[in-house]
């Protein structure tokens, strides 16, 4: 049995358990009705990072900020509900101020959350959560699979939040469920036109630090800003920007200096300084800079630019890497939730007849092979399982650090004939399978190889 | 500073001992002059480094000497913290308008880098000399590398500190900016170096870019500079990225108020002043907000130092002294709780003791009295009971012999069971005597060896009764007997000699004659039968008296014995309680004495805290006038 089915049926067993327990039955139909739901990604960093920016990139809309946490499903149509105390929730509208849409929760000052059903590609297979600052990691991770972290760069501070996230003892055998963001990346290298490439340098190097590794899947770095223009750029910004880049580049240079020289009175083209301060605000001075760079080498259409900055943002590598390591992992991180709702069930509600419940979820967690896998990449990453430099490698990619997909395992980077990657396996299969019965190697090296063999073994039947 | 030389203990001219400068620059007699005009911190510190010695804590004192030494020093250190990626080292670049500390988008600066004015452009790195050894208190050796070198080389293992030389104007007053690592980066050595550094500066420019306003941790970073050096000056860094900084610096202007934190914040851009400098653009270099930073470094730390020096110095020596007076304060308030509340316990566990051994010194009386009326009835009863048994015994045998014959032997066997009666009676009365003390030394309040008594015999026992006095026996003698054989035969004579003289015969006749001699033999037989059993009655009579008198004057002796043990049991015990009760009272006495004698040490030790908290606060109040922030400190 697959895990996904294993952790159903457990489900279910439990709700036969419980069923006299009206708490742990709310409890855990909200979690089988989870069970089914996207990946659900809580977005969360300090204040003022950009949360809600990163947010709007990912959407593609711009949503005005809201106080508490906010919740954007895919859905047919735009709707937006708030939950506020107990009781149904109000469906409140969806408004416009300037170019954001805004939800209009006036009436609700107090709300615990705000659900919006947004037709978006992104919303298809994630639920995206945007999380006040002021929530601890507790409140955070107790609805979402998933977590984003925004940072600037790492602090000890974001840190204790990520660790925390991984106090659980479930949560460390899977800890599957962070992608770290190095948001902001624009300011990183002090606005220069090169930021986004050194960020992403910087980005590189904290994927490898021993003390951040452990602890996220992958580092990104996003330009918030530049990301949310890609998406929502409109043309009577396009031409604006575009009427700036047709300046002498000394001459925009000499007035893109600082924000103040920006929107100063004396500037060479005829903008309204209030123009002026909507490009500032929408894109900072540094995307200001880049996008009439950018004009100015010939990206100037808008369907060109928008693909530029997709791309320069690092809006395109946050993407792949929620796809890789949250989307494709729906099942392990749907599973991992379950499990860690159930635990605190058996652990709030003891029952006599739980105990096999309870045994089988020790089981799950020790034995399920998604879990070996997972547990393996972070023994491999952390240093505490050894391997050869390029052993190591083979066997990350293998058991899924970079993609659970059957040609990210393999190690293709284009789209390979099932019959290449099906002789791709099967070698890999004979290496580890020769790695595991290795008298001569450790036997850390041997167990690991071992997992690396059950993956290879797991995958078979899909080219047979 | 390995490259300066400075003598803790003498005043050397600087410009922080602003008359002495000037009279150094004046006069020329620096040796003369400097020790004259001592600055009045100086008076100050140094008293607080002997109240640090006297109160024992020389780490204290380090720290203070540290200060003091520094202090003395004429450089004047500049230091430039805040976390990492605010733009420290671009802060200084620009200041000085020079590339000197390398800047990065990634982690760039690893160790200390100190900036200080030099003829000709040069740079070194200070290192351990001992790998290995802790940063502090190990031997240093500098090793020169070119300027454009020193990051690079910086990133070396063991690397203190990186030294550079410039010639700028800025700097020629003395003046050292020092760029730290940044601080909260994940590898914390980097801040503990910054921490260590911190405690050298006379005044901190706290950098924090203008993309939000100061965070939680910058906020507790900023207290913890505060407190090792009270001259910071927060720069806002970056205002030509942000469009909204004025929003920012107003924020932050808030967060400083609200924290209480005194501290100048001042706006720049380090872009727009190398830009400006690249250019010699006035405006743009206005526009970066540095001539504020310029003027501001210039007249409130290189200007000032005089004062800097004193408000750093009524920090750390006010920070001192806080400690020092913190403990003294707890032993004050301590006193009044943990000795004498063990005193006063200790006597009340006394009184405690006294009463107790009161009240169970009725019980072991009554024990007593009881037990002692108990043991003299039953041994009085047993005594009686024995002899009875005796004159029983003595009743049988003279119901049927003769006391006349062997009296002797009877008065022996009287005599011996007598005695025994009495030997076993008192036997038993003694050993019920010592159970009755050994119950009463039960019931005695406390356990002691001495306890039971050793004896509580009287001494003068058991006299012997009077001599059992011999009964009248009336011996039956021959001519006694021959009278009463007469005497009875004659009444047979005459009546057989009657009766035969009937019959013709002479009144004395055979007949008669034998009647006589029978009469007279009845007669004899009778009277010693009466005889005998008078002598009986007598002989018992005579028993009776004797045994009653043995009994009258052995009962009245046990009766005696007994009280008299009851007596000195009671003396017994009764000492032993007095002696007991003293010996609590006295214990009780002297825990009251010691109430009343740690009353009057703590007073006395009290009067000496105070009067050395007073002191304390008497030389804070110095400290504080010095021109450090005012702050409560009350005795």
């Amino acid at each position: 049995m697959t895990l996904d089915r294993v952790v159903w049926s457990m489900l279910q067993e439990a709700l036969g358990v419980y069923r006299d327990s009206p708490r742990a039955t709310a409890w855990l139909r909200s979690h089988v009705e989870r069970y089914t739901e996207p990946v659900r990604i809580a977005v969360a960093g300090r204040s003022r990072i950009g949360k809600s920016t990163v947010v709007n990139a990912l959407i593609g809309d711009e949503f005005t900020p809201q106080h508490s946490f906010v919740w954007y499903r895919g859905g047919a149509e735009p709707r937006a509900h708030v939950f506020s105390g107990p009781g149904r929730p109000h469906e409140v509208a969806i408004g416009r101020r300037g170019s954001r849409n805004h939800v209009e929760t006036g009436q609700f000052d107090r709300s615990d959350r705000v659900v919006v059903d947004w037709p978006a590609r992104t919303l298809r297979d994630v639920v995206l959560i945007d999380t006040p600052a002021e929530a601890t990691p507790e409140q955070v991770l107790g609805d979402a699979d998933a977590l984003l972290y925004l940072m600037r760069h790492v602090q000890d501070e974001d840190l204790k939040f990520l660790q925390s996230a991984n106090d659980h003892p479930i949560a460390r055998t899977a800890a599957v469920h962070t992608v770290a963001v190095l948001a902001r990346a624009d300011e990183i290298g002090a606005g220069r036109i090169d930021a986004l490439s050194s960020a992403k340098q910087i980005a590189r190097r904290y994927r490898r630090d021993p003390a951040v590794q452990p602890l996220c899947q992958n580092v990104v770095s996003v330009a918030g800003l530049l990301a949310v223009a890609a998406k929502t750029l409109r043309e009577d910004e396009f031409a604006a920007l575009r009427t700036l880049s047709s300046l002498g580049r000394e001459e925009l240079e000499d007035h893109l200096l600082s924000a103040d020289r920006f929107v100063g009175e004396q500037f060479p083209v005829v903008m309204e300084p209030a123009v002026r301060q909507a490009l500032l605000e929408r894109f900072g001075i540094f995307g200001v800079r880049l996008i009439t760079a950018l004009i100015r080498q010939g990206f100037d259409s808008q369907v060109k630019l928008t693909g530029q900055l997709v791309q320069r943002s690092g809006l395109g590598e946050l993407r792949d890497s929620i796809a890789v390591h949250f989307s494709e992992r729906r099942e392990v991180l749907k599973a991992r939730s379950a499990l860690l709702a159930l635990d605190v069930l058996f652990r709030m509600e003891p029952r006599q007849n739980s105990r096999k419940l309870m045994a089988d979820l020790e089981r799950v967690v020790a034995s399920a092979h998604d879990f070996r896998e997972l547990r393996l990449v972070a023994a491999l990453q952390s240093g505490r399982t050894k391997l050869p430099a390029d052993l190591q490698t083979e066997a990350l990619r293998l058991v899924g650090a970079e993609g659970v997909a059957p040609s990210a395992r393999l190690g293709f980077e284009y789209e390979a004939e099932p019959g290449e990657l099906r002789e791709a396996l099967l070698d890999a299969l004979l290496r580890w399978q020769a790695q595991a019965l290795d008298v001569h190697a450790s036997f850390d090296h041997r167990k690991a190889a071992q997992i690396v063999v059950r993956t290879c073994e797991g995958l078979l039947p899909q080219f047979s | 500073m390995s490259n300066v030389t400075v003598l803790p203990n003498c005043p050397i001219p600087s410009n922080k001992t602003g008359i002495a400068f000037e009279a150094f620059t004046q006069g020329g007699e620096h040796g003369t002059m400097s020790q004259v005009m001592a600055p009045p911190w100086l008076d100050v510190l140094d008293e607080t480094i002997g109240a640090c010695v006297t109160h024992r804590r020389p780490d204290l004192e380090a720290r203070l000497r540290e200060k003091r030494a520094q202090q003395l020093d004429p450089k004047l250190r500049v230091l430039v913290v805040g976390e990492s990626k605010q733009g420290k080292s671009q802060l200084v670049n620009a200041l000085l308008n020079a590339p000197v500390c390398a800047v990065g988008d990634d982690i760039t600066t690893t160790v200390p880098t100190f900036v200080q004015h030099a003829d000709t452009p040069s740079a070194a790195l200070v290192r351990n000399a001992s790998a290995g050894g802790s940063i502090f208190h190990t031997p240093t050796e500098r090793i020169a590398v070119p300027i454009d070198q020193v990051t690079k080389q910086a990133a070396a293992q063991h690397v203190v500190r990186a030294e550079i030389g410039i010639p700028r104007a800025l700097l020629d007053s003395g003046l050292v900016l020092i760029d730290t690592p940044g601080v909260g980066d994940t590898r914390s050595a980097h801040t503990a170096s910054t921490f260590a550094t911190l405690m050298q500066a006379d005044a901190v420019l706290m950098v924090s870019d203008a993309t939000g306003e100061l965070t939680a941790a910058e906020m507790t970073l900023l207290k913890k500079v505060m407190e090792a050096c009270p001259n910071v000056t927060v720069v806002v860094t970056k205002i030509d990225l942000v469009p909204s900084w004025r929003a920012v610096v107003e924020r932050n202007r808030a967060l400083l108020a609200r924290a209480g934190v005194r501290a100048k914040l001042i706006p720049v851009s380090s872009a727009l002043r190398l830009r400006a400098a690249k250019t010699g653009d006035q405006r743009l270099n206005a526009e970066s907000g540095f001539p504020e930073l310029v003027s501001c470094v210039q007249s409130d730390i290189v200007a000032s130092a005089d004062l800097l020096a004193r408000r750093a110095v009524a920090v750390v020596a006010s920070s001192a002294i806080t400690q020092l007076v913190t403990p003294l304060r707890e032993e004050l308030t301590a006193h009044d709780s943990s000795r004498t509340v063990a005193t006063i316990s200790t006597l009340q566990e006394a009184q405690r003791r006294v009463d107790e051994l009161r009240r169970r010194s009725a019980r072991w009386q009554n024990v007593l009295n009881d037990e002692m009326a108990d043991l003299i009835s039953d041994v009085e009863y047993d005594l009686r009971d024995r002899t009875r048994k005796i004159l029983r015994e003595v009743d049988k045998t003279y119901d049927e012999a003769d006391p006349a014959i062997g009296w002797d032997k009877f008065e022996q066997w009287l005599e011996d069971n007598l005695n025994e009666a009495a030997t076993t009676n008192f036997a038993w009365l003694m050993e019920r005597a010592e159970w009755v003390a050994a119950k009463v030394a039960r019931n005695f309040p406390v356990y002691r060896e001495d306890l039971i008594p050793g004896s509580v015999l009287p001494d003068d026992l058991l006299e012997p009764a009077s001599k059992l006095e011999k009964p009248k026996i009336e011996p039956f003698s021959v001519p006694q007997k021959l009278f009463t054989g007469l005497r009875g035969s004659y009444g047979g004579v005459l009546m057989f000699g009657l009766v035969t003289s009937l019959a013709g015969m002479p009144l004395i006749n055979v007949i008669s004659l034998g009647a006589g001699a029978l009469f007279g033999g009845k007669s004899i037989l009778d009277e010693s039968d009466q005889r005998l059993k008078r002598r009986q009655a007598a002989a018992k009579a005579a028993a009776q008296r004797h045994v009653d008198d043995f009994f009258m004057k052995f009962s009245k002796d046990v009766r005696d014995s007994g009280r008299h043990i009851q007596r000195s049991l009671r003396n017994h015990f009764s000492t032993l309680a007095e002696e007991l009760q003293e010996t609590l009272l006295e214990s009780a006495r002297s825990a009251k004495r010691a109430v009343q004698d740690d009353q009057t040490e703590r007073e006395r030790r009290l009067r000496e805290g105070r009067k050395e908290l007073d002191r304390l606060v008497t030389l804070y109040k110095r400290v504080q006038a010095l021109g450090g922030p005012a702050m409560e400190l009350t005795a």
